[in-house]
């Protein structure tokens, strides 16, 4: 499969100077610290880390605004910084906390824009137009003024409006941001679609793990300029964390469970929840175990949730990483 | 070329719909435009009665309205170019202006221009209503008109380079409104918004008619109450040479811009 971003050490150094004269300190500031990374055509990944990370710096980079200090990268074989005029034809950008359309003016009018700016012949357009906002069920709001949108509305708009000139790659930098459950759950399905049906290479920027797990496939953990995690959002939770959660009902009080690798997060009369490091306890070991204490009126195995496995990546050093 | 003339063309077409949007401030600038053309007809009167001249710096009192209703109808239709792109530049909006196939200080010419065609159509309306209201017509012909708008596309372009300018500024410092204030009061006293520039001490006249600001209030304004080819000929010229070293500044401070972005990130 051929490769629409390609990272090999790419570094990103800024000089912060402070005080004035004799008294003038310059310093180093490692932002990216040599991520190699590759992704294919056609694939949705988070790139996700805590603030200050390195995530947009290394985005900046890729779409050709920042020059890094070392390292290579292209993106659909384009060189971002030395060819981005190029580039950015064939890439859009989302940003969630700034907005492409003209406020006082209905979406069509920043379409029919778009279609100038990235010269495209009109017959193609019209079509991608059409089936733009047949998908993204814009209709209803096309001719209404940006500023009379809900945030829901005016971030499908949005996201169509990046779409329009059928960009390889797209971008988005917290596309949900501030958008209620439906909303946001809307907007990561158009996304998802659009990556599994017309093969759009995805690079998500979330702090949602809703996004993440919804959207991505594979998630990159970023971290002190660092790559910590490179896999699949479906094994992330068990080769991370390697736990389970076990919630039980009984139908007759019980007492707390006691086994290595289990931790009690919560113990009423007639149930509890259980954290299973499964490394050290199997989960069947822990289920029999649960079994032979009380006879069990409902049992649910889950994973834990993301937010917490994210935290727990976070929190972690970022040694090993490469 | 012609796509980037479409391009172009569209970004100003689009800003232009977008500005007549802001109703409500056409009607603050309607309101604000009446009074201080009211107040300049007076004190005009009295001028023109005391020193019982039927001509000054060439115009009647008449002319002199209507050269007062154009320079502040030209004045207030400049769009806050210079405080947008300060925005611009801090808040990272121009980095990622550079993930479009555009070029930015294009961009922003051609928005401010689509813009100021707008509030300038608007405010010529209130202006020439008012003016004819309190002095009556003036002498008017369809050629004089045409060279007077030849005037315009460079007055606007020249104002939009010094506040594009001066919005640069903010890549350098904490705050550039000081700046635009200076700014646009100089352009203001020495671009012959007030008094036209036959009426300044003979002295000073050749080297206002030299600065750029000039070329952007008192030239049109003149051309709009007085046509002459002639004159219309030598304000081109200076608009044209204003323009060519304004761009070549514009050139210089923007790619030193750029060059803090792809070191910086914007």
């Amino acid at each position: 499969m051929t490769s629409a971003v390609e990272l090999q050490g790419l570094s990103k150094t800024f000089q912060l100077s402070s005080g004035w004269g004799r008294r003038r300190v310059r310093r180093d500031v490692v932002a990216v610290d040599g991520i190699s990374l590759d992704v294919p055509a056609g694939q949705a990944v988070a790139f996700i880390g805590p603030n200050g990370a390195g995530k947009s710096t290394t985005i900046k980079m890729l779409t050709g605004i920042l020059h890094p200090s070392a390292g290579e990268a292209r993106v659909l074989g384009y060189t971002p910084w030395k060819e981005r005029r190029a580039l950015v034809r064939h890439i859009g950008a989302v940003f969630g906390q700034r907005s492409q359309l003209w406020y006082h003016l209905p979406p069509r009018d920043t379409f029919e824009l778009l279609a100038r700016i990235y010269s495209l012949d009109r017959a193609s357009y019209t079509r991608r137009r059409d089936m733009l906002i047949e998908r993204f069920g814009l209709a209803p709001f096309l001719e209404t003024a940006v500023r009379k949108l809900s945030l829901g509305q005016r971030m499908r708009a949005e996201v169509a409006a990046s779409l329009l000139h059928a960009p390889r790659v797209l971008f988005l930098d917290e596309p949900t941001i501030g958008l209620d459950v439906i909303a946001r759950q809307e907007l990561r399905d158009l996304i998802l679609e659009w990556n599994r049906d017309e093969g759009l290479t995805v690079f998500l920027t979330s702090h949602d793990a809703g996004d993440i797990e919804r959207v991505a496939r594979r998630v990159i953990v970023i971290n002190h300029g660092r790559v910590v995690l490179d896999d699949k959002v479906s094994a992330l939770r068990r080769q991370y964390l390697g736990s389970k959660i076990l919630s039980v009902k009984f139908h007759a009080p019980v007492q707390p469970l006691v086994l290595p690798g289990v931790t009690t997060l919560k113990a009423a009369e007639y149930a509890l929840k259980l954290e299973v490091d499964t490394r050290v306890a199997p989960i069947e070991q822990v289920m029999a175990a649960v079994l032979r204490a009380g006879s069990v009126a409902d049992i649910a195995i889950e994973d834990p949730p993301l937010e917490e496995v994210i935290a727990h990546i976070y929190a972690q050093a970022p040694a090993g990483a490469g | 070329m012609i796509q980037a003339t479409r391009k172009y063309s569209w970004i100003a077409l689009t800003a232009a719909r977008s500005n007549l949007a802001y109703l409500s401030e056409v009607a603050t600038r309607a309101l604000f435009l009446a009074v201080i053309l009211y107040i300049f007809l007076r004190l005009w009167q009295v001028t023109y009665g005391e020193t019982g001249a039927e001509r000054l710096g060439g115009l009647s009192l008449p002319q002199m309205l209507w050269y007062l209703a154009m320079t502040e109808a030209l004045t207030l239709s400049a769009p806050r170019v210079a405080a947008e792109v300060d925005q611009d530049v801090r808040t990272g909006a121009l980095a990622v202006q550079l993930i479009r196939p555009l070029d930015y200080p294009l961009a922003r010419l051609w928005t401010t221009l689509g813009e100021r065609v707008v509030r300038f159509g608007l405010n010529t309306g209130v202006g020439a209503a008012l003016a004819l209201l309190m002095v009556g017509p003036i002498a008017f012909s369809p050629g004089g008109l045409l060279l007077f708008a030849l005037a315009l596309p460079l007055a606007f372009t020249l104002e939009f380079m010094g506040q594009f300018l001066i919005g640069l500024a903010a890549f350098w410092l904490e705050d550039t409104s000081g700046l635009m204030l200076i700014y646009s009061r100089i352009t203001m006293i020495l671009g012959g918004m007030l008094i036209p520039l036959e009426l300044f001490p003979p002295a000073a006249q050749p080297a206002l008619r030299a600065l750029p600001f000039s070329s952007i209030i008192y030239g049109p304004a003149r051309m709009f109450v007085h046509p002459d080819a002639a004159f219309l000929a030598d304000l081109l010229l200076r608009q044209g040479l204003a323009i060519v070293l304004l761009a070549l500044a514009v050139a210089l401070v923007y790619r030193a811009g750029l060059r803090r972005i792809h070191s910086n990130g914007g």
